[in-house]
């Protein structure tokens, strides 16, 4: 049974044209999909249609059999959809230990809370270390870090990654790269965009390919690793390679 | 100036502070948690002056105890208005100038309902209180504007214990620090927007009981009121809470001194002046972080 069905989504900005154009697809549990294409292909705002943040112009989003079309983002996180967006959105005043309480802000209860924040603080510990300090004062790979362990408090069932990579240094794109392959092991799943194509399909089981804002392609994420028409149509050079 | 001269003045400048801080900190909310500029802040504090003045005259209810009163009735009044008003503007780009728009016509709309009902007339509620003051060594203060300022403190120590030690209070914050962030991690912040727009009327209707009798007032008053408030926000840091408060005591307590050394002529005019010298160094403001995001 698919944990999220995503049904001839049409949606776009504004006035504006259609960003997606009736896309489909389809996401089982506890597996790791990545979808690349090229800038403006609409990656990012089929994470913003899932998260409630943009309203489809058109089509359904179903999470666990649930309509969940039109909530908004409060309720739709409630129901295990967790999101880190690129610009990674801290709380820049608060300090780590504030961001992950924030994380949980829809658990009531306070004690439950911070045993889950003890919890992440022992999947990061470079968090540990820093959780007295301001989100804003944070290194780019901290704070990803940090967005990534806010996302996980409530224990989502889906986690939406939106270019983790970005702007990070390559060692530690490699570390949060390390956690993204952690989470399978905790039954989650994950959506990943992402820039980096190789270093994203590598982690993933499955990808997507998309352009203006159709499905292009999908299959395996070893097949289109391995298949050098797409990779050369989509992204122009072979990246990543030596 | 001797040194008594110079406490005396910096006792009353303080108070007027404690008033302006509570006059300035609603429309620093409302703009702070969503970007609602609202020009309309000062006409409905007139409003909230005349109904505590005419509770005053005609049930002889005292300006202070017509607080909560007040407030309340703002608070529903922000309620309705953000429902039919501003909640359909809600994601649009130019979101924050079209809210200058509306509220600019609201305080104009209020303005004419005031001067229909009410007519132009100065008006002042005169509480017993008004006209005595205390006295201790050289010093004294009026009771009115102890009796405000002391109003002033604990309804802003009311508001931060909402804000920093509640669940709707870190709501709050997080969406005045980031509105997306905020959405991402659970929080509502529609709702939060339309009851934070509540309480900002509802500190707008606390500082117009308390206006009721410090000042006199009549409906076009407004355009004053909201000039100093906005020139307090600015000054202070736009979207900062804590720069707000700062920034109406610094302010209040300059033009306290203007009034004493230069006359009440140049009182306001050093009012601006310091503000305009302030922005020319630091254009964010005292506690401003630069351009919100």
């Amino acid at each position: 049974m698919a944990l999220l069905r995503i049904e001839a989504i049409r949606a776009g900005y504004g006035h504006g044209p259609d960003i997606l154009n009736g896309l489909s697809l389809e996401l089982e549990p506890n597996r790791i999909y990545c979808v690349i294409g090229p800038n403006g292909a609409g990656k990012s705002t089929l994470l913003r249609v899932i998260m409630g943040l943009l309203r489809p112009r058109a089509g359904r989003v179903w999470f666990n059999k649930e309509d969940i079309t039109g909530l908004r983002p409060d309720q739709i996180v409630a129901r295990g959809i967790s999101y880190v967006p690129q610009d990674r959105s801290l709380f820049p005043d608060m300090t780590v230990w504030e961001n992950l309480l924030m994380g949980g802000y829809l658990m009531r209860d306070p004690r439950a809370l911070s045993r889950r924040v003890e919890e992440i603080l022992e999947l990061f510990p470079v968090l540990r270390k820093h959780r007295s300090r301001r989100a804003g004062l944070l290194s780019g790979g901290e704070q990803q870090m940090l967005a990534i362990g806010r996302a996980l408090i409530l224990r989502p069932a889906l986690l939406l990654l939106d270019e983790p990579s970005l702007g990070l240094a390559p060692l530690v794109v490699e570390q949060v790269f390390e956690i993204i392959r952690q989470l399978k092991a905790m039954s989650l799943t994950v959506l990943l965009v992402e820039q980096n194509v190789r270093k994203g399909l590598e982690c993933a089981d499955w990808g997507y390919v998309l352009d203006q804002g159709c499905l292009r392609f999908e299959g395996p994420a070893k097949a289109i690793l391995e298949e050098p028409r797409l990779v050369v149509t989509y992204f122009g050079q072979r990246r990543g390679h030596p | 100036m001797s040194l008594t001269a110079f406490i005396q003045i910096l006792l009353l400048g303080l108070a007027l502070g404690g008033i302006y801080a509570l006059m300035a900190i609603g429309l620093s909310l409302t703009f702070g948690v969503m970007r609602i500029l609202n020009l309309a802040h000062g006409a409905f504090m007139i409003l909230a002056a005349y109904l505590a003045f005419w509770l005053f005259v005609r049930y002889r209810l005292d300006p202070l105890l017509s607080i909560p009163f007040m407030m309340g009735t703002l608070f529903a009044i922000g309620i309705i208005l953000y429902r039919i008003l501003f909640s359909r503007l809600a994601g649009r780009a130019d979101y924050t100038h079209l809210t200058i728009l509306l509220t600019f016509s609201l305080a104009l709309i209020l303005e004419g309902l005031m001067g229909y009902l009410w007519t132009g007339i100065y008006r002042a509620a005169n509480p017993p209180y008004a006209a005595r003051s205390y006295s201790f060594g050289p010093w004294y203060i009026p009771a009115g504007q102890l009796y405000a300022a002391l109003t002033s403190l604990i309804l802003l120590s009311i508001l931060w214990l909402i804000l920093y030690r509640t669940r709707f209070g870190r709501a709050v914050r997080a969406t005045m620090q980031n509105r997306i962030a905020a959405q991402i991690v659970g929080v509502d912040v529609n709702g939060v927007s339309m009851i934070t727009f509540g309480l900002g009327l509802a500190l707008a209707g606390a500082s117009g009981s308390l206006l009721s009798f410090l000042f006199p007032f009549f409906p076009s008053r407004h355009w004053q009121w909201i000039a100093i408030l906005l020139a307090l926000v600015v000054f202070g840091g736009l979207g900062s809470l804590p720069g707000t408060v700062m920034g109406a005591f610094t302010l209040a307590v300059i033009s306290a001194y203007a009034t004493t050394l230069a006359g009440p002529t140049w009182s306001s005019a050093l009012f601006y002046l310091a503000l305009f010298l302030t922005l020319l160094v630091r254009p964010q403001g005292l506690l401003g972080k630069g351009e919100a995001p």
